[in-house]
């Protein structure tokens, strides 16, 4: 009985020390030294190499893919890189891409504070999130010599107040949040503004961003605020404001919005200006309205955290992806203007004069891009923004 | 050996997030020193009591219809001659041990706005315009009710199936009618099962937080969604560790009512 | 007329338990992109289903972890049910009572406090965490299966093979197993059936490296209906029966 508790124990103090093989070799901890502990483990390993051998056996498939050079581990937002560029980069590199998708930013940023090294290569912050985690020292500085293609970024996304001269992040694609209403319930030209989501007639039936600063605009447009206002007293008022509208919410959700508008589990709210284009093609009834009291314009950043595992890998990755053609490819996939001027010339007529998607000159103007608004002003977004769905 | 583990996997992680729920947190370091209260004074704060009342009347409403449907299915169940009962109890099984992720899911599917519930309404011209069920608390209780009925059902099986048959004979041999039989000896004799099936389905119904997640609407917010919230949304770990510490005193209150009530034998239906 | 009742509510309680999931079945045959109207017949998302690697890869690291944790919950489980089946030692009951006490304590409260341990360790969330978890888990339901089942066990044969002159690991290796393994096996399924479903843990202990079938099924009905997973969770319906009708089938067996 003595034995096999022994020698159980042994096997398990076996995987433990194979774990901390593991974290050595892999994340090369220079903190974690050896310790009196580390030294018992290994002479009982030691003792019992054929227990050690065929724990290493069993973990044999974790090792060899785990311990491989030639992979990125990618986290993005849902739907933004095209499963067929994926492929194309992995076949033409040999580098695999372990493809993860996060559903907000808030999502992104806690999995990557959870961790010193969360193990992670590129990331893609919205631009407010690129200064927040700028300023905490979560991201890697990008050598932009290495980067083929940033001469023929639209400079109107460049050099912006989030990331000056573009140090931590590249701009990808960019978008529009306006409003959705499905012309079967709510008639054309029946919603025009954000003003109209207090009415009575909407009760339960909103579905809004899933993100504080897009929801919190909303609020800021209709009364007549910017929505980069960093103002607490503007912003308390706008949390108030928003308590009146909670009645009419169904549900905040930004990653399934295409297929809830299309399958009608909601009729009317705010959308990004790709999701109503996808939506479109399946369900015609869906409208996309570019609200008269203004609306936001958004740019997706792709970003390299600090201490990513595979540096060059990574701007391998970016490279590839930012390519007229592959980030062309996106557009046509997901409906979201490329943030590369040259991709023009590898979309269809159809994509490229599409009004939601290319809005011209003329209706850009009455938009306003997200900016930048500093970390006090954002942790209140946030408190108020937290509070609201507590309390919904 | 076992109390080694036990401790590294049963005790630690507890003792951790109880002293992590005294504890602070700033931007750069998860949990970090001074000691407070503050944590559970936050928790106290009407906002996160609306939570709790919503998951106590949530979780609930899906015990108390859980009750109501798989008591009656559990009886008849229990009452059935061999091999037909081992049959329905091996299918009663089988969904229990299917993932419920998956049968989440499958509830989604059936309430969409476009799905098959109201296909079937719609052509039986009961209603004309599609029902909005998916994303609102009655989604969130249907599934939470279709998840958790088994977990009701075996335990009041087991402890129907035990029931001594010659007291229901003793009760109408002295007069009392099918009710009174039903309610003043049936009733109190199986009441380790209902209370076993109460307890395995109210706690998990506050927590399962994939649930209102998927299926719930924006006032679908539960005590397991807060507690996610707090770890991964927010980053406020002192606050959820709190929270989660509420939640285990609440276990244990009701493990204690249940321990009260209950002998030792009939603890083996929890399993 | 109350014949019939009793027959009746039963059928209706068993499709309440399998009419979402045949639905479910039905529409992963529906050849249509987003939206669950029915137009027509379709293999496609299964051949999709077979293609996609990035699912293999997380299914398989699924049953690897679920092996993995079925086999050494179960060994673990196994010294302990004995132990606290033979021996008496001090705590025992304390050992009994925390036993039930994790079995019985929410998820959440279990996955969050091994995240803040594995934190404060540096243990970096993936296979190894998910794994330690996983044990942590399916230990309490594995001990209590096997120690209700050694109750039924006669002590004397332990006193008589004792009295033969048989050491601890002998009486373990020769009597306690092979006397209890339909009991080991069940649970060593149960084991392996609780890993592959569990969400709320792996949820909070799991890293990028090591992507798990359920978070990556969460992950995509968090995107919104796809015909994909409609096929994926078929499948999975289909292997989940099987394994539940051999572990019963063993047992009743047994029996």
């Amino acid at each position: 009985m003595k034995k096999f508790l022994y020698s159980v124990g042994l096997l398990y103090s076996v995987i433990l020390s194979a774990a901390k093989d593991l974290v050595i070799t892999l994340r090369s901890f220079a903190a974690l030294r050896m310790t009196r502990t580390e030294k018992f483990v290994a002479t009982l390993r030691s003792s019992a190499l054929r227990m050690t051998t065929s724990t290493f056996l069993l973990c044999l498939p974790l090792w060899a893919f785990a311990s491989s050079d030639k992979i990125v581990n990618v986290y993005l937002f849902s739907g933004e890189v095209p499963d067929s560029v994926v492929r194309e980069f992995e076949a033409k590199t040999g580098i695999k891409v372990n493809y993860t998708a996060y559903d907000s930013n808030e999502t992104m940023y806690a999995k990557l504070k959870a961790k010193k090294n969360p193990g992670y290569d590129v990331i893609q912050p919205s631009s407010y999130f690129i200064d927040k985690m700028r300023q905490e020292d979560m991201l890697q500085k990008i050598d932009k010599s290495k980067l083929k293609h940033f001469g023929e970024l639209d400079p109107r996304l460049l050099d912006k107040a989030y990331d000056p001269k573009n140090d931590y992040s590249i701009p990808y694609l960019w978008g529009i949040t306006g409003i959705f209403a499905n012309s079967a319930y709510y008639p054309k030209g029946s919603i025009t503004s954000w003003a109209q989501f207090w009415d009575k007639r909407f009760t339960n039936q909103l579905l809004l961003a899933n993100d504080p600063r897009e929801f919190f605009s909303i609020t800021l447009l209709t009364l007549g605020y910017s929505i980069n206002d960093t103002n607490p007293k503007h912003i308390k008022e706008a949390y108030e404001k928003m308590q009146q509208l909670l009645p009419n919410i169904k549900i905040f959700n930004s990653a399934a919005a295409t297929s809830i508008i299309i399958d009608e589990d909601a009729y009317v709210g705010m959308a990004w200006n790709g999701d109503v284009y996808k939506a479109n093609k399946e369900n015609p009834n869906v409208q996309f309205i570019f609200p008269e009291d203004g609306f936001i314009i958004w740019v997706d950043n792709l970003a390299i955290p600090k201490n990513a595992p595979h540096l060059e890998n990574a701007y391998a990755f970016l490279n590839f992806v930012m390519q007229a053609k592959n980030t062309a490819q996106a557009t046509i996939n997901y409906g979201y203007a490329s943030a590369n001027l040259k991709a023009k010339e590898f979309l269809p007529k159809s994509i490229k004069n599409n009004p939601i998607i290319y809005p011209s000159e003329k209706v850009l103007a009455q938009g306003e891009f997200q900016k930048d608004i500093g970390q006090d002003a954002l942790k209140l977004y946030e408190k108020y923004w937290e509070l609201l769905k507590i309390s919904a | 050996m076992i109390t080694i583990w036990l401790t590294l996997f049963g005790l630690l992680p507890f003792v951790l997030i109880t002293v992590a729920s005294f504890l602070s947190h700033d931007s750069r370091h998860l949990i970090t020193l001074p000691f407070t209260f503050n944590n559970y004074l936050e928790i106290l704060n009407p906002i996160y009591f609306k939570i709790f009342e919503k998951s106590f009347y949530l979780a609930g409403a899906c015990t108390l219809l859980c009750l109501l449907l798989g008591y009656p299915f559990a009886y008849i169940l229990a009452r059935t001659r061999e091999p037909y009962k081992s049959l329905l109890m091996l299918l009663t099984i089988v969904p229990f041990w299917t993932s419920s992720l998956i049968r989440s899911y499958a509830i989604m599917a059936l309430i969409k706005a476009k799905g098959i519930l109201n296909g079937i309404l719609m052509a039986l011209g009961i209603i004309d315009h599609p029902l909005q069920l998916l994303f609102s608390n009655t989604a969130v209780l249907l599934a939470l009710v279709y998840n958790l009925l088994p977990f009701m059902i075996l335990p009041l099986f087991s402890s129907i199936e035990r029931l001594d048959n010659r007291l229901i004979e003793a009760a109408r041999d002295l007069g009392a009618n099918k009710t009174t039989t039903f309610l003043k000896v049936i009733i109190p004799l199986s009441l380790p099962g209902i209370l076993a099936g109460s307890i395995l389905v109210f706690l998990p119904a506050m927590t399962l937080f994939y649930i209102p997640d998927l299926l719930g609407g924006s006032k679908s917010m539960l005590l397991g969604n807060l507690i996610q919230n707090q770890f991964l949304l927010t980053v406020n770990w002192p606050l959820g560790s709190a929270t989660s510490i509420l939640l285990t005193v609440m276990m244990l209150i009701l493990l204690g009512i249940y321990w009260h009530f209950s002998k030792a034998k009939d603890r083996q239906s929890l399993l | 007329m109350k014949r019939l009742l009793a027959p009746t509510y039963v059928t209706f309680i068993y499709c309440f338990f399998y009419l979402p999931i045949l639905i479910l079945v039905f529409y992963s045959f529906n050849d249509a992109h987003y939206s669950l109207i029915w137009r027509g017949f379709t293999t496609a998302w299964y051949q999709l289903l077979i293609t996609d690697q990035d699912l293999w890869l997380s299914a398989i690291h699924s049953v690897f972890l679920g092996f993995c944790a079925a086999t050494f919950a179960t060994s673990i489980g196994a010294v302990t049910a004995s132990s606290l089946f033979r021996y008496r030692f001090y705590g025992r009951k304390i050992l009994h009572t925390s036993i039930f006490v994790l079995l019985l304590s929410p998820d959440i409260v279990l996955g969050t406090a091994l995240l803040i341990m594995y934190t404060l360790a540096n243990l970096p969330l993936g296979f190894f965490a998910l794994l330690l978890s996983h044990i942590a888990f399916c230990l309490p339901f594995v001990v209590l299966t096997l120690f209700s089942r050694m109750k039924s066990l006669d002590k004397n044969i332990f006193e008589a093979a004792r009295d033969l002159g048989a050491t601890d690991t002998t009486i373990f290796f020769k009597i306690i197993i092979p006397l209890l393994w339909p009991a080991i096996l069940s649970s060593w399924l149960l084991s392996f059936t609780l890993s592959l479903d569990d969400v709320v843990i792996s949820y909070f202990v799991s890293g990028p490296e090591f992507e798990i079938l359920p978070l990556k099924i969460y992950s995509l009905a968090k995107l919104g209906v796809k015909p994909e997973i409609n096929a994926l969770c078929s499948v999975m319906f289909v292997v989940t029966l099987i394994i539940v009708m051999t572990s019963q089938f063993i047992l009743r067996k047994k029996n």
